[in-house]
């Protein structure tokens, strides 16, 4: 069930998760980040036929990954414009680095890296090129040598003369981060970064994530990968409807939304959610699985052995710890398949 | 200015990597100037074949057909005197002919007789729109002139001596030259720019850019000067096999290169102005060839604006491209630096009106 009332959890710091060096500056290399890095307040974008951001409020600290989640046409990317500096509010305030969006952003447009979402590269540049240019653009003179540097961070060293046009998919989006960090930003945005690679992509990419969070980076990721933020996030916000619908750190949300056990009848179907309910076991249906839900990890055993004894025709029975996916049914009502709301 | 510098290497390095865009900057022109340059070599013994049907066969129409021959312009050809005129033009494919009366003789030995009324007309049949027409309608009229005059004892009281009005080394190369740089200055600007500002947008590329320091107006600039470096190398190619194939020797003036710059600057920026309005690559093609192509055969670069019905002569004066044609034509032709000028000064006013549009209407945010 949609709510429009905002949940808000305290913060834990998750440890960094840093995988080698990177080798993008030094850390922090303007000093110190103020506390408060992005401030949202009232935040709204109206079309004439719809209300693409309507009035959300949000902080993001300095130093954190910060997920926004949400189905396909939730507002999370007219938010990041917004906050990039792309694309006007119609009414709100927005605040990045302590300048307002609308009017101040020249000010820290050198502090600020943006991969777009569905970036595409130049395709007759190199890599090598690529990053060269971009950083005169903000202002860094970079080294050939600098150069390969920061494309040995992201993966592609085998791959810095190549025209872009014939790098893979996610060799390209390594590329565009590449491109967003060479002019060694202190707020990254990352939309979509990882939309339509293979799960081996995805997960090399997380890794360049948490380095940026250990480089002291804040980073903003935009995602409708439920676990991409799990993994990744101190912090998440779930938009839909132009809304956020619940924010809080991925672990308190999973606690507050039921952070208990479920045990899944794989292929159980209607059938065997009726013959449940009939035994007086609360259960959902999920496709063609059916779910029963336990909120104790000492009632799970207990839970087991009933469900077993009834004896519902089933290809396998399994338990699973709940995650931010069951988060996102509870609290917007339907799950998420490649961004789109299922069911 | 570093920005400025990096856009345009970044951007010129793209640009000729695509094979199609350095085809029509730099090879495409050559392949004008060599086409045009065969063509118009050997201009100087132009004849037009006039295919004759004699249907009085007289000594007299004889006569009048050595006339014809006289005139070195015209190819005399027989047509059998029993064809039907009309399928033999057809089922020739044939486009002049002329058609000598059977009561030929007759009429004119009348007049010599003392007939002052006695009259006769040959008849040209021919294609109007055929350049040749013409020659053969002013030679068999000159013909028939002379042949009039002898007739009747008469010369003729005014003559004409020809004269070229500038220097007689200049070829027909030296008179093209100027079109072929005009017309490229039109097209790769225009047609380059319409383009990338269509591919910038539907790729989000202006967004992306929107998120670096790199400035609206310094991203305009930046193809300005790298669409007049490219001119201005596709200008010495053309000038190098111009020299070199067909020994043109009109004169690379810096008024000239001026027009080159400011010839550019004008394209690019319509250019940019037609890229605000189309939304993917197809339209900005089909929109660039709306107003290329017809500026192109209106604006001089092909045929002198004198040829052309009035109304046209009037449409082409509104044409930006007949300032930098006629501009260069008179530096590099006719020496006549005050016209050149004049219309160099228009062409870089245009373009900085054309400039402003962009610069002021063209956005990198979303709205």
């Amino acid at each position: 069930m949609l709510t429009n009332s905002v949940e808000t959890e305290s913060r834990p710091r998750r440890p960094a998760r840093v995988r080698g060096k990177l080798h993008i500056g030094g850390s922090n290399s303007r000093g110190r980040l103020a506390e408060t890095v992005i401030e949202v307040r009232g935040l709204t974008k109206h079309y004439p036929d719809v209300k693409a951001v309507d009035g959300i409020d949000f902080e993001v600290k300095g130093g954190e990954i910060f997920s926004l989640l949400g189905p396909n046409g939730a507002g999370k990317t007219t938010t990041v414009e917004i906050l990039e500096g792309l694309r006007d509010p119609t009414s709100g305030d927005a605040r990045v680095l302590g300048v307002d969006v609308t009017h101040g952003y020249a000010k820290i447009r050198e502090r600020v890296g943006v991969l777009p979402q569905d970036f595409q590269p130049f395709d007759r540049l190199r890599p090598r090129e690529a990053v060269r240019y971009w950083a005169t653009l903000m202002n860094r003179s970079l080294s050939k040598a600098e150069a390969g540097s920061i494309l040995e961070t992201v993966g592609l060293t085998s791959r810095a003369d190549t025209y872009a046009m014939n790098l893979s998919g996610g060799e390209k989006r390594r590329l565009g981060i590449a491109m967003a960090l060479v002019g060694e930003p202190d707020l990254v945005f990352l939309d979509e970064p990882t939309t339509g690679l293979d799960p081996s992509a995805r997960r090399d990419l997380w890794g360049l994530v948490r380095e940026l969070k250990g480089k002291g980076k804040t980073v903003v990721l935009t995602t409708h990968y439920l676990d991409e933020a799990e993994q990744l996030a101190d912090h998440v916000a779930i938009m839909n409807k132009g809304k956020i619908v619940v924010r809080g750190a991925p672990d308190n949300l999973i606690s507050r939304h039921g952070g208990g056990t479920t045990i899944v009848l794989a292929g159980a179907g209607a059938s065997g959610h009726e013959a449940l309910i009939a035994r007086g076991i609360p259960a959902a249906v999920d496709g063609g699985n059916v779910l029963v839900h336990v909120a104790t990890a000492s009632d799970v055993r207990l839970m087991l052995a009933k469900v077993v004894a009834i004896d519902v025709p089933t290809t396998g029975i399994y338990t699973r710890r709940d995650t931010l996916e069951d988060v996102f049914l509870r609290v917007v009502g339907a799950r998420m398949a490649e961004g789109e709301l299922v069911g | 200015m570093k920005r400025v510098l990096a856009d345009v290497r970044a951007f010129g390095a793209q640009y000729l990597r695509s094979r199609i865009g350095a085809f029509f900057a730099l090879v495409f022109p050559i392949i004008l100037i060599l086409l045009f340059g065969a063509i118009f070599s050997g201009s100087g013994s132009t004849t037009v074949t006039i295919h004759v049907q004699d249907l009085d066969d007289s000594a007299i129409s004889h006569q009048f057909i050595d006339v014809l021959r006289n005139t070195t312009v015209l190819n005399v050809e027989s047509i059998p005197a029993d064809s039907v005129i009309g399928e033999y033009i057809r089922a020739n494919s044939i486009s002049t002919a002329l058609v000598i009366p059977s009561d030929f003789s007759e009429n004119i030995t009348r007049y010599r007789l003392g007939d002052p009324s006695a009259r006769v007309n040959v008849t040209l049949f021919g294609d109007p729109t055929q350049s040749s027409y013409g020659i053969a309608l002013a030679a068999v009229g000159g013909a028939a002139t002379r042949y009039s005059f002898g007739i009747v004892g008469a010369a003729p009281v005014v003559g004409m001596v020809p004269e070229t009005i500038v220097s007689s080394s200049l070829k027909y190369i030296d008179f093209f030259l100027p079109g072929v740089v005009g017309l490229t200055i039109l097209t790769t600007p225009l047609f380059g720019m319409t383009s990338v500002c269509a591919e910038y947008r539907t790729r989000k590329y202006f967004k992306f850019l929107a998120t670096t320091t790199l400035t609206k107006g310094e991203w305009l600039v930046s193809k300005i000067i790298f669409y007049s470096l490219l001119m201005l190398a596709s200008l010495a190619l053309m000038f190098v096999v111009s020299i070199v194939v067909w020994g043109a020797s009109v004169v690379l003036t810096p008024t000239a290169i001026l027009f080159i710059v400011a010839g550019t600057f004008e394209f690019t920026s319509l250019g940019m102005i037609l890229g605000l309005y189309v939304k993917d690559t197809e339209t900005a093609a089909a929109v660039a060839n709306a107003i290329g192509f017809p500026m192109m055969f209106l604006a001089g670069s092909f045929f002198p604006l004198e040829s052309m019905p009035p109304f046209l002569q009037s449409v082409a004066r509104v044409l930006p491209l007949t300032y930098v044609n006629e501009g260069l034509r008179a530096t590099m032709v006719f020496g006549n630096e005050s016209t050149a000028l004049t219309y160099l000064l228009i062409t870089a006013v245009a373009g900085l009106a054309f400039f402003l549009i962009p610069a002021r209407a063209l956005s990198w945010k979303s709205k």
